[in-house]
């Protein structure tokens, strides 16, 4: 009897053609449903003869794979199918608006600037911007009435000219030796402030990094090894270093840094007005007058200084060639930087 | 500084190119920043040729001009057009060809000879003028030349133009023994001699070629202020007579841009740019009393200096004076009575030694920033003045004649010995980091002019010539020696040298990159605004009073640094908005600056400013114009971002700002912002609400930097969460009710949020509806029914109590 009806149900199967995703859930739960049919049939297994049992396992599991397999390849059919008829939709039509913010190219720049640094064990060290002349110019050896003076304009708060917006981040230098002990390795990046009138090429206000390494036993080599390691992470491998000789009160010897230029290799390009080469900031070794005025022993320990402008890398990283932009904030400009590491 | 190079060749015999010169010069220190190639006459009288006239006729339709056949030894003879009135056949005269460019005197413009036909007929080329050549303003007609001149020789041979480089150098205040012909010529056979190994002598100008003839005029020289006039020494020459210099001088002046003033004060200059050392010629006749007396000014005393302006002195200024008056402010300006006319025939010049700081103080004090003030400043040697005058003296007997009229006075009162310096080879070695060869250290210091006294195995002991007045210290050597042998001479180290250096524990350079990443993903663009400002935007009066005034600013729009961050963020926003950007969100890090009575203080802070949509419409979102809750937005996700939890935003009062706002932590105040005010937007024209907010960056910092994140266990028991619409009145701010749940339910209730804000028609008049809901937990269990409930009634009873809230059902 009961193999009758297993037979039965096994043609019924085969013969099911469920149309749809619904009817085929239909068929699922007649069938293959935990009160469906094939658990009616296997619950009659204990009415079998116990000699037919096996046959009657064997069929059973015919039953069940047959009916297993025709609701699996109808679903995939359906799930498919259903997928296909879902409404089209034009993926070239623009998404919901996001506007992305950018940082501001010299922030960028800047914060490329410390984790170079960074990378060879500086620390960032910041000073005030309402300096007093020890800090801005005595203890930088820039006594009163030293010529090199005129070489800044500097904005004075007071008629004593006691103080004053800084004139460069050099300041911190003091600041720093002034309070530690070296070794001393750090960068020091700030707003600097000079009285000149604003144009493509100048401004009143600006930012520098400036650098100081002092322990006993440093040299201009180093000095010039760690420019160069700084050139080449920022510009490119390729990039070589130059320095000239120059002036500045607070190191001796000093040098000017320029480097290769990376945009047309050295032959010679508008970026670096067909010279083949970009100044890009000063350095030297420190002024053992300067390490006496911040009561650091000048016999023991010598060191070396660095000071770059930071809208100048700025300028010449991203061949910007109006300073006044960096103040304007225009977002068409600010926007180019979006993507700008 | 400027150098003609022709000018240096008169004392180093050198071959190189001006480009291998000016790379030399700029490696030792003497950076060169323009070359330009430069002739005496403008052009360099190219095209110009020797030509005779070999026929003259009269112009047939014109009777001023003449038609000329002319002789320039080209393949034929030329017709030119001639309008001079002594033009003549048989003339040896000077022709501009077909494509030579002429300046003459007095123009402005170069003109260019092309082929013309005048009056109908045909000219090629011009018979020229002295002027219309650029050589001499004269009115003579064309410019006829001895017969034995030979047609065809060009014109600059004949004329000896001479072509020459202008070598600008940017001296450094360091340089002062480079500031002269001689100096630099000094430093670049250092570098050839060291870098290229030869062997090159400076050829130094011959200085003794005359004798004192009688001494007649003897001045006798009284120096009152020896600090400031450390030397004095003078000469006089009688019987000169005063005229043009000869051309040479004038070239030479010339190519360095030093306008030909006469012999006298052309030969001064000469001296002054060859030796650096300064000069002045006294008319020897107004020197009342026969006696140059050097003191200083007295206060309120009347100057008139050699341009005709009287001159109010102050008392520091150092002057050379007869005995009845000054004649010149010393080594900064002549006087307009003392100097030299064209009727002078006796002179008195002065070659002195003036204190760099007393110069640098008249001449500032004063604004006049003369070629000799610019070489006393910088520092000049004392020990030069005789020589500079004997060489002074001679050129003036070649030029001007005469008969030298005194001994040479000399007042001397503390000589400039040479400085000692002992430096040790270790020293140089550490130093530099590379070694240098012993021989080549002393070569350089050699060929520099600086005595080696002593050389033992360690070290040296060196003597500094006085021309080097800023090298005084070993480090000073180090840089001389560094400089000649090259500072892109040697090897880097392979390996790096570094310290220890341990970060700050506050690393506020971390925590700026993290919040401009969380605001730059919520849309804000990063802007950088001048922190110097103008005063008149701040509409505070305490905070007016706080502010620091720059005294030298050369604009009132600059005069003074901000005080708030508000106003340079409402500029980029009137910029934009000008410029059609309307949709702006604005974050920037930046410092205000105040003047308090404990000194000047900087602070700080974040800003956030937020105008226009949130979002630019397209097909799929919607237009956003912004309010007050996209500014909250942003700032709960900086709170959130930098673990700072519990915060309540209290109303608060701000002249700049509506609807005010102060977010207060541990007492101190973290944020302020609100709405800006009509009255403000209006200084900037500033368009549309404007939402802005201000955070103390040290304080975030503080707290950020104590912020710990340690893991808490999941939440085993399920949360519950319960609705609740309460009426109140209009005025009860969200966060009462915030407040009042908080404070009943503790940390049952771990999330309270607003769903909805209702007025109508549907509550009653003046009040409105909160739709709040709560969730609640407990880790320690899961919450029954009956426990949410009474907790829903305590805290529906608070509302009750507290603020006459109803339950709207």
């Amino acid at each position: 009897m009961s193999f009758e009806k297993a037979n039965e149900i096994l043609k019924e199967i085969e013969a099911a053609h469920p149309e749809n995703a619904d009817a085929l859930e239909q068929f699922r739960i007649k069938y293959l449903g935990t009160k469906g049919v094939i658990k009616d049939l296997f619950g009659a297994m204990k009415n079998i003869a116990a000699e037919q049992r096996k046959d009657y396992g064997q069929l059973m599991n015919t039953l069940k794979v047959a009916a297993e397999q025709k609701h699996d390849t109808l679903k995939a059919q359906f799930s498919a199918s259903s997928q296909s008829t879902k409404e089209k939709i034009d993926i070239t039509a623009p998404a919901y608006t996001l506007n992305l913010g950018t940082r501001h190219p010299v922030s960028i720049i800047r914060h490329k600037m410390i984790e170079i640094f960074s990378r060879i064990g500086f620390t960032v060290a910041e000073g005030p911007e309402i300096e007093d002349d020890w800090h801005n110019f005595t203890a930088l050896n820039t006594p009163e009435d030293h010529p090199a003076r005129d070489m800044q304009d500097t904005f004075f708060l007071d008629e004593e000219k006691q103080r004053m917006l800084r004139s460069q981040t050099s300041t911190v230098q003091i600041r720093v030796m002034e309070t530690q002990k070296p070794p001393i390795r750090i960068i020091c990046p700030g707003r600097v402030y000079r009285n000149e009138t604003i144009s493509a090429r100048a401004h009143c206000t600006f930012h520098q990094v400036e650098g100081l390494y002092i322990d006993t036993d440093v040299s201009f080599a180093d000095l010039k090894q760690t420019m160069l390691y700084f050139a080449q992470e920022m510009f490119g491998k390729n990039v070589v270093v130059r320095f000239r000789p120059s002036f500045f009160p607070f190191t001796e010897p000093s040098a000017e840094m320029d480097i290769s230029c990376f945009v047309c290799e050295g032959k010679g390009c508008p970026v670096c007005k067909q010279s083949g080469w970009v100044e890009i900031g000063g350095c030297g070794m420190v002024d053992p007058a300067v390490l006496e005025n911040c009561k650091v022993d000048a016999e023991k320990y010598t060191g070396f200084a660095f000071g770059m402008g930071i809208e100048r890398i700025t300028m010449l990283k991203y061949r910007i060639n109006d300073l006044r932009l960096f103040f304007e904030n225009d977002v068409r400009f600010l926007k180019q930087f979006e993507s700008a590491s | 500084m400027k150098i003609s190079y022709n000018w240096l060749k008169n004392y180093l015999p050198i071959q190189n190119s001006v480009e291998e010169v000016s790379e030399l010069l700029t490696s030792v220190g003497l950076e060169v920043e323009d070359v330009q190639a430069l002739e005496t006459v403008e052009g360099g009288l190219r095209n110009v040729v020797i030509g005779e006239v070999l026929t003259c006729e009269k112009h047939p339709d014109a009777d001023k001009l003449n038609v000329t056949t002319v002789n320039v030894a080209g393949e034929a003879p030329l017709q030119i057009v001639c309008g001079a009135p002594n033009v003549a056949a048989g003339q040896k005269v000077v022709v501009a060809l077909e494509g030579a460019e002429l300046l003459p005197l007095g123009a402005t413009e170069k003109f260019k000879i092309k082929k013309a036909k005048i009056r109908g007929v045909e000219s090629r080329g011009m018979i020229c003028s002295e002027k219309e050549l650029g050589l001499r303003d004269v009115h003579e007609g064309i410019l006829v030349l001895p017969s034995e001149t030979v047609a065809g020789t060009s014109a600059a041979d004949f004329f000896k133009i001479e072509n020459d480089y202008l070598i600008e150098i940017g001296l450094t205040p360091n340089r002062s023994d480079a500031f002269s012909h001689i100096g630099v010529a000094r430093d670049l056979k250092a570098v050839l001699n060291v870098r290229k190994n030869l062997n090159l002598k400076l050829q130094l100008p011959e200085i003794t070629t005359w004798q004192t003839a009688n001494t007649k005029r003897n001045i006798a020289i009284e120096v009152q202020n020896t600090e400031a006039c450390p030397r004095y020494s003078g000469i006089s020459i009688s019987g000169v007579q005063v005229k043009p210099s000869p051309d040479w001088l004038k070239n030479k002046l010339k190519i360095i841009g030093v306008q030909s003033i006469n012999n006298l004060v052309d030969a001064t200059n000469f001296v002054l740019h060859e030796f650096g050392q300064p000069l002045h010629v006294f008319d020897a006749d107004k020197i009342t009393g026969n006696k140059v007396i050097v003191r200083n000014a007295l206060a309120n005393e009347k100057f008139v200096t050699l341009d005709g302006t009287e001159r109010t002195l102050k008392g520091y200024e150092l002057m050379i004076c007869n005995e009845a008056e000054p004649m010149c402010i010393a080594g900064v300006f002549g006087g307009a009575k003392s100097g030299i006319t064209e009727s002078t025939t006796n002179i008195f010049i002065e070659s002195a030694y003036f204190s760099p700081t007393s110069i640098r103080k008249t001449s500032f004090g004063h604004n006049l920033r003369t070629d000799a003030a610019m070489h006393y400043e910088k520092g000049c040697n004392a020990n030069i003045t005789i020589a500079a005058l004997k060489r002074a003296v001679s050129l003036v007997l070649e030029l001007a004649g005469g008969e030298v009229s005194s001994e040479i006075q000399d007042v001397y009162s503390t000589k400039k010995e040479k400085a000692i310096v002992e430096i040790e080879f270790a020293y140089i070695r550490k130093l530099s980091g590379f070694e240098i060869e012993h021989n080549t250290i002393v070569k350089i210091l050699n060929e520099l002019e600086i005595e080696v006294l002593e050389q033992t195995a360690t070290g040296l002991k060196l003597a500094i010539p006085t021309f080097k007045t800023e090298v005084t210290r070993a480090a000073d050597v180090m840089e001389e020696i560094l400089r000649i042998f090259g500072y892109n001479n040697f090897e880097l180290p392979t390996k790096i040298n570094s310290s220890i250096s341990l970060a700050n524990e506050k690393d506020e350079t971390k925590f700026e990159q993290t919040l401009a990443n969380l605001l730059t993903g919520l849309g804000y663009n990063e802007i950088t605004t001048n922190s110097v400002s103008q005063s008149a935007f701040e509409q505070d009066e305490t905070l007016r009073q706080q502010q620091v005034k720059l005294l030298n600013s050369q604009t009132s729009e600059l005069d003074s640094l901000r005080t708030s961050m508000l106003y340079g963020m409402l500029e980029s926003v009137a910029h934009n908005q000008n410029r059609k950007a309307f949709d702006l969100a604005f974050f920037e890090f930046g410092k205000t600056y105040h003047k308090t009575e404990n000194g000047y203080k900087e602070h700080k802070h974040l800003a956030l400013l937020l105008s226009g949509n949130k979002m630019s419409p397209n097909w799929i979102s919607t237009a956003d114009k912004v309010n007050f809750y996209h500014l909250k937005q942003a700032i709960t996700s900086v709170l959130s971002k930098l673990g700072i939890a519990q915060t309540i935003f209290a109303e608060s009062a701000d002249t700049a700002l509506q609807n005010a706002f102060v977010v207060t932590k541990n007492n101190k105040e973290i944020i302020v912002g609100g709405e800006v005010a009509n009255t403000v937007k209006s200084i900037f024209s500033v368009k549309g609400d404007v939402f802005y907010a201000c955070f103390d960056f040290k304080a975030l910092l503080n707290e950020f930097s104590q912020n710990k994140v340690i893991y808490k266990a999941l939440p085993k028991y399920p949360s519950v969460k319960r609705d609740l619409a309460l009426v109140v009145e209009k005025n009860i701010a969200f966060g009462t009710i915030e407040t009042l749940a908080k404070k009943e339910a503790k940390s049952l209730l771990t999330e309270i949020s607003l769903f909805d804000v209702y007025e109508g028609e549907k509550v009653e008049q003046g009040k409105k509806s909160y739709a709040v809901s709560f969730v609640f937990q407990n880790s320690e269990k899961t919450l029954t029914d009956e426990e949410v409930e009474k907790m829903m009634n305590r805290l529906v009873a608070t509302f009750e109590r507290e603020i006459g809230a109803s339950v709207r059902k």
